[in-house]
Formats: structure tokens, sequence, C-alpha cells
């Protein structure tokens, strides 16, 4: 890659990190060395203190209160927050619906909804996914149908991360049902309080409620909550698609957890050995390095072609194939070199500030993140879905 | 001395049968909830079956159960993800007992362990130094010790003045001792245990017994075949549940089976159970081989099997999908309890180094 242009993002990468060392709060901090469940208080403490310095938004256009930054600089950006461990912007306003509104949506929707997702004042969760649309989301089956100047929706969603904190989903519903299942899709906004919303938490293996079932019963929906066209919604979720998978927070989070992996193995235990001395760690920390090696080289070639307008739409496949598979590889190590802290799990430890029954004080926060991450290479597109594209998109097969 | 085939059958129809009736997964999630996920009335049963006497000798009533008798049990405790101590209790209790025990302790202990009456539990955590022993007391420490959460009596390894190894008896209520309890990601119980000149009793082996150290490599290696055969049941399981799943699971107009793909991932995990199935046959058949043959199948097949249960477990899960990691489904469970067994009685990495220099030995 172009040396001035990993000049220019260093500096970035600089200020980033300085930010995460020095301004984050104490408990902030603490919280997400520690892996813990951070409540919706602490994430909206947290986006505010980005948005403070313009970067909770920083790829939107000037114009709608954003920094215009390159493919270079947002992919930098997130690589640095996730290399420091700092939590997660929520990507549902900021990165999902924000851009859908701002290139699709009308004038009244954009002064409407753009000021509360830049100032989190507003929650979003994404309405996407089904009982029976999972990897085939355009076999989505909510209905909408049309009654004067609102739409009635009935339908289940299902995986609905932070439902239980929305107030607003953006929602896929099924309009029309001619022609290609994609053609009748419309994409609507939904407020959460509206009568005949129900949303009921799924229970996931890492003890904690991410993610929800969302239940519409004739929910009644102003038609003017309707994003751009009607039947173009599979259109605006395919363009949404391309900001799901921005590769930096992937690579910063597969070099954060390697760098937990190296800083555990270099500990002396009580009998002075430090793991890192036994030969099969050793290799087996050397091959995730040269795994981490390759990624962040494609990374940036692929940033690259992004920036120059040359990619082929297999890209982001490629990093979040490399990303997540290595992202779960090195975790589960990890787990595994915490002995028997890696087996122990005791959910106040994540919840309070009460510590791990045994083990360092993060081994909880790591376990908790390795079970979250196994559905790392199942969401925002499978592995095996991203292959499929791979070899349709790009391969032509 | 093996165990017939007729009785290793009855072993496994009967506790299977139990489970199919008692233990389903939806019976065993209010089981998962009672304090160290332990139900008096569940074990009570395992007693009444006779499960708990599975090693004892004829003349304690026992079934004297060999290895291959164990993984018969064993393969449902897998299959059915039992959270109750039999490897515990039943393996390696027991087994430490009948190899040193005097016969006093044995004619006490076995029969209580048996009839579910006492819960004694080998503290075979994680310490950097041995436990130690002198006049009548117990001092040290030990992590992470499977079910020494409801353990009543806790079989202890420690030096004694001599630095001899000996096996001390501690009532897990007596004073000295100190434990916290929590519980383990797959929600079995364990803790840290802690004694301070806690009140113990020395195991008085009988002439003619192995070695303190013998015997605990002894125990270890049939808790570790045992362990074996638990995996085989975790992986026929999830083998099953999850090719069922693909073939009703719809997406893009067609079974999720219908993918080519997915048959082959399906195929390697076929390979990978019958794999896991040779080789913990063969780590029964080699309980009766010589120490070093034996040491290095057993560490071979539990390397080889840690490794085959792992890739089973992370692929059950993605080739669920979203469902694969949420509570309400087995496959998670499943995932955690490998992650649990895997941890114990060497981990993959020591089993796989122990193999290596057996193996190199006269190269
Ligand atoms: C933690 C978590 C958070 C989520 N958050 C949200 C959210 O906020 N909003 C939302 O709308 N959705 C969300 N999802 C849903 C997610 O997008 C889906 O889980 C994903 O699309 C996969 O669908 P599925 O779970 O139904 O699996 P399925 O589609 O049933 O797939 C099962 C398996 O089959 C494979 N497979 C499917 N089709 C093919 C094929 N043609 N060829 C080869 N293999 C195939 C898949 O890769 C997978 O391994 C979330 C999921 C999880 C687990």
């Amino acid at each position: 890659m172009n040396k001035n242009v990993r000049e220019r993002a260093q500096r970035l990468r600089e200020q980033v990190r300085q930010f995460c060392r020095q301004e984050m709060p104490e408990a902030l901090l603490d919280k997400a060395h520690r892996h813990q469940v951070l409540d919706k208080a602490d994430y909206v403490q947290w986006m505010r203190l980005l948005q403070a310095k313009g970067w909770v938004a920083g790829h939107w256009p000037k114009a709608y209160g954003g920094q215009e930054w390159s493919a270079l600089e947002r992919f930098v950006f997130e690589d640095e927050l996730a290399r420091q461990g700092c939590p997660w912007i929520i990507p549902f306003g900021v990165k999902y619906v924000g851009p859908v509104i701002y290139s699709f949506g009308s004038e009244v929707q954009k002064q409407r909804f753009l000021p509360g997702i830049l100032s989190t004042e507003a929650f979003w969760a994404q309405g996407y996914s089904e009982p029976g649309a999972g990897s085939d989301l355009a076999g989505l089956r909510t209905q909408a149908v049309r009654d004067g100047d609102h739409y009635l929706v009935t339908g289940q969603k299902v995986w609905t991360t932070y439902a239980q904190w929305a107030d607003w989903l953006f929602c896929l519903v099924r309009t029309g049902n001619e022609g290609k299942p994609q053609s009748g899709i419309s994409f609507l906004l939904i407020d959460m309080r509206s009568p005949g919303v129900t949303v009921k938490p799924i229970h996931t293996m890492d003890g904690y409620v991410h993610v929800n079932e969302v239940w519409l019963d004739n929910v009644r929906v102003p038609a003017e909550n309707l994003v751009g066209e009607e039947g173009k919604g599979w259109q605006y979720a395919k363009f949404l698609l391309q900001n799901e998978r921005t590769a930096g927070a992937i690579i910063g989070q597969a070099w954060h957890v390697l760098d937990r992996l190296k800083r555990l193995a270099r500990e002396a235990d009580a009998s002075g050995q430090r793991p890192i001395e036994q030969p099969l760690l050793r290799q087996r920390i050397g091959g995730f390095e040269l795994r981490f090696m390759a990624l962040q080289e494609v990374a940036y070639q692929a940033v690259q072609a992004m920036v120059d307008g040359s990619d082929n739409g297999g890209e982001a496949s490629l990093i979040k194939i490399r990303g997540t598979e290595l992202y779960q590889d090195v975790a589960q190590a990890l787990v595994e070199a915490l002995g028997p802290a890696g087996i122990a799990f005791d959910s106040a430890a994540l919840h309070s500030a009460t510590l791990p029954p045994l083990g360092p004080d993060d081994s909880g926060g790591i376990l908790k993140e390795h079970f979250y991450n196994r559905a790392a290479t199942i969401f925002g597109g499978s592995s095996e879905i991203q292959r499929n594209i791979v070899a349709k998109v790009v391969l032509g097969l | 001395m093996t165990t017939d085939l007729d009785t290793i059958a009855m072993l496994r129809d009967s506790l299977e049968r139990y489970s199919a009736d008692r233990y389903s997964f939806l019976q065993r999630a209010p089981l998962l909830q009672l304090p160290g996920a332990f139900s008096a009335q569940t074990w009570q049963d395992f007693a009444e079956f006779g499960w708990l006497s599975l090693r004892l000798p004829e003349e304690l009533d026992g079934l004297a159960g060999d290895a291959v008798a164990v993984g018969a049990l064993m393969e449902v405790v897998g299959s059915r993800l039992l959270l109750e101590p039999l490897l515990a209790c039943v393996v390696v209790a027991s087994g430490l007992l009948l190899k040193q025990g005097s016969a006093a302790q044995q004619a006490e202990l076995l029969p209580a362990l048996a009839e579910g009456r006492l819960k004694l539990v080998l503290s075979h955590g994680v310490s950097h130094e041995l436990c130690r022993y002198a006049e009548g007391r117990l001092s040290g420490s030990q992590q992470a010790v499977l079910h020494g959460d409801i353990a009543e009596q806790l079989l202890v390894p420690a030096r004694d003045a001599e630095g001899q190894l000996r096996f001390c008896l501690v009532e897990a209520s007596a004073a000295g001792v100190s434990r916290q309890a929590f519980r383990l990601v797959d929600g079995r119980g364990a803790a840290n245990l802690q004694f301070a000149a806690a009140p113990a009793s020395l195991l008085q082996p009988q002439a003619g017994a192995p070695s303190a150290e013998q015997a605990l490599a002894e125990v270890c290696d049939e808790a570790s075949v045992a362990l074996c055969a638990e995996a085989l049941g975790v992986a026929t399981s999830l083998l099953r549940i999850t090719n069922d799943y693909l073939k009703v699971r719809q997406q893009f107009g067609k079974p999720l089976a219908g993918n080519q793909a997915l048959q082959h991932r399906m195929a390697e995990l076929y390979l990978l159970t019958e794999e896991i199935r040779a080789l913990t046959l063969a780590a029964q058949q080699a309980m009766c081989l010589p120490a070093a043959e034996r040491a290095r199948t057993l560490s071979g097949a539990r390397a080889y099997i840690s490794q085959a249960a792992r890739h089973i477990g992370n692929e059950a899960i993605q080739l669920h999908g979203g469902v694969g990691i949420t509570e309400e489904l087995e496959v998670s469970h499943y995932f955690r309890r490998l992650m649990v067994n895997a941890a114990l009685f060497g981990n993959r990495d020591e089993q796989f180094l122990r193999f290596v220099e057996l193996s190199l030995a006269d190269a």
C-alpha cells in the first residue's frame, strides 16, 4: 500500500490510541478491559464520548454531521479501537440505518432521525432475520399491508440484537408477493413502543441476553416511515450490508485477543514457569502471528482497492472469513491457556465488581467473549455464505 | 478380568432407558438449577439401579466392572449430559479406595459410596505444590476441583513429613477446611479448597498394594479412559442432532442438507466420530497392557479425541447457525461439556507430549 496513505492513517491511529488511554472514564475502562457486560447507560456514555471527538460517525458526509473519512481512515479507526480493547460502537444507528436514511430517506426522515442517531438519543435495532429467513434473507415473510396512510405489519423477527433497549426497529417487510422474492421487500422504520410489538429474550450460552424475538402483531406504522420506495427494500439492505462488513473491527479484535494470549503466555506461574517456553504453545502462537500478518496485509490491500475503486466485491468476504476464523481460534487457545480459570464461569463476575473465582481478573470476560464470538462466523453473513459470495461474485461459478 | 458382554449391554440399556425416561434435555434443565447441579433423588436412583457399585468387587455385591463396562455407562453420561458425579465417585474415588484403602476403610466407605450415602471426591484439581500432611493434620490448597462443592468427604493427595505421597481423608465440613464453590462453564459445580491444619486420616494401603504414585497414575488413567467414552457419547449425539437438523432446516427453498458443501462437512464429522469410537475401544483394551504401552495408547487416544471432539463441537454450532449458541438447544451444552472434559486429567497438549515421548522412546 501507498506509503503516504499509511502515514496519514498512522496519525489517526495515534490520536485514537491516546484517547483510549487518557480520556476514557476509569469505570468504563475497567469494565472494558475485563470484558464485562456493559449496560445501556455505559454504551450511551461511550458513544457520546466518541461523538464529542466527531468520531462516532466519522464516515458520514459532512452535511449530515460526519467527517467524510476515507475507507482507510474508517478502517484504521475501527481497528485501533478494537486493539485497545474498547467497547464496540453499536452499529445499528450510526453504521447501518443512518447511511440508509441519508442516502435514500426523505428530507423529513433525515431531520427527524439523524440527530438522534448521532447523539445516541435513540437506540436502534435491526429487524431482518426471521425464523424461516436466516441465510436466505429474501425468504422473509413479515407482511406489511397498506391501510390508508398506515401499514399494518404482522410477523416475527428473530436474533434482534438489543431489541430490549431499542426505541426504533429498522425492518425488512414484505409489501408484495409477485416476482422474485427480493422484489416485494420494503424498508420500514417501526417505533418499538407501538401497540402490537412484543420483545422476548433469547438466552445465549455466554449467560446474557443480547438477542431477542420481536413479534409484530398488526402494528400500525405510519406510511411516512417507509424509507425510499415501496418494493426497493432489498436494494437498500444490500447497500447497508456493505457497511455491515467493514473490516477494521475484525482485525482489531483478532489483534487484541492475540495480544492477550501473548501477555498471558509471558507471565510466570506460581512455580516460575512461563507458558511461552512450552514448544507447543510457542508454535501455536507463531502460527497465529503468521495468519494475523496475512490478514492485516490483505486488509490493507482491500482498503486500497476500495479507495481506488478497483474492488471486486470479494474483499469484505475475504476479511470476514479470515478475521472471524482467526479470532475464534485464538480465543479458544486463550481460554485453554487459562487452564482451570478457562472452565470456571461465574456470571456474577461479569456484571459486578466481583472477581472471578480463579485466574486473572479478566478471565470471566475472556470466556464470555469466546462464547459470544462463536457466533461471529454465523452472523453478518456466515462463513459459508461468504464463500458462496466469493464463488459467485468473484469467480463467476 | 473382563466384564461379560451381557452385563455391559444390561448396564448401558438400563442407564439409557432411565435417561430417556427421566433425564431428557427438558427434564435436565431444572436439575441444572439445583445447588451444585446435584439432585439427591437422582443420585439415589443411580444407587438403586446399581450403577454406583459398578467398580466394586463381587464380595461387596459389586459388578467388578472393567474399563469397557465403565465406558458403557460413560457413553450414556456423555450422550445425556448427566450432571452427577459418576466419574468422581464411581471411577476415581472407588478406584483409589480399592487400590489404597485398608480392609476396614474399604468396608466402611465403599458400601457408603455404592449406596449413594457418601459423596467422596478426589481433590485432583490444580495445585502448584502438593498439600502437606503431618500428625493427623492437612494443610495446603487446591483449585477447581470438579464436584468439590458437593463432596461430603475429600481424598487429598499430600506429602507427609518424610516426603512420601499419601492420601488423606478429610471431612468437607471439618474445621480448617474452607471451600469456595462455583460453577463450571457446563453447569457442573466445582470448588477451590483450602486446608488449614484440617483433621485428616490416611488411607492405609494393604500388603502388596501399588505405591501411592502408581495408584494415583492408575486412577488418572482410568478416569482418562472413562472420559474417552464420555466424548464418544457427546460426539455421536452431536452428529445425530446436526444431521437431523440439516435435513429439516430449509433455506433457499431446500433443506440445508441439499448443499454438497455441508454434506462434506457432515461426512468429516462422521469420520471423526468413528475414529473416536475406535480409539476409545483401543484405550479400554490397553488398560490390561504393560504400563508404558498402556500409557502410550491412552495418551494418544485422549489427545486425538480432545482435538476431534472440539472440532465436532464447533462444527455442530456452526452448522446450526444462530440457534447453536442458545441455552435452549442442547448443542451449546455439549460444546461446553467438551470444554470442561478437555481440561480434566491431562489436557490435549499434555497428553500429546506424553504420546510423543513414549512413541519416540526408542528412536
Ligand atoms: C449473536 C447474533 C446476533 C444477531 N443479530 C442480528 C440482528 O441484530 N438482526 C438481524 O436481523 N439478525 C441478527 N442475527 C441473525 C444472523 O444474521 C443469522 O443468524 C444468520 O443470517 C444465519 O441465519 P440462521 O441462524 O438462520 O442460520 P441458517 O441460515 O439456518 O444456517 C445454518 C447453517 O447452514 C449454512 N448455510 C445456509 N445456507 C447455506 C448454503 N446455501 N450453502 C452452504 N451453507 C449454508 C450456514 O452458513 C450455517 O452454517 C444475529 C445472529 C446471532 C447469532
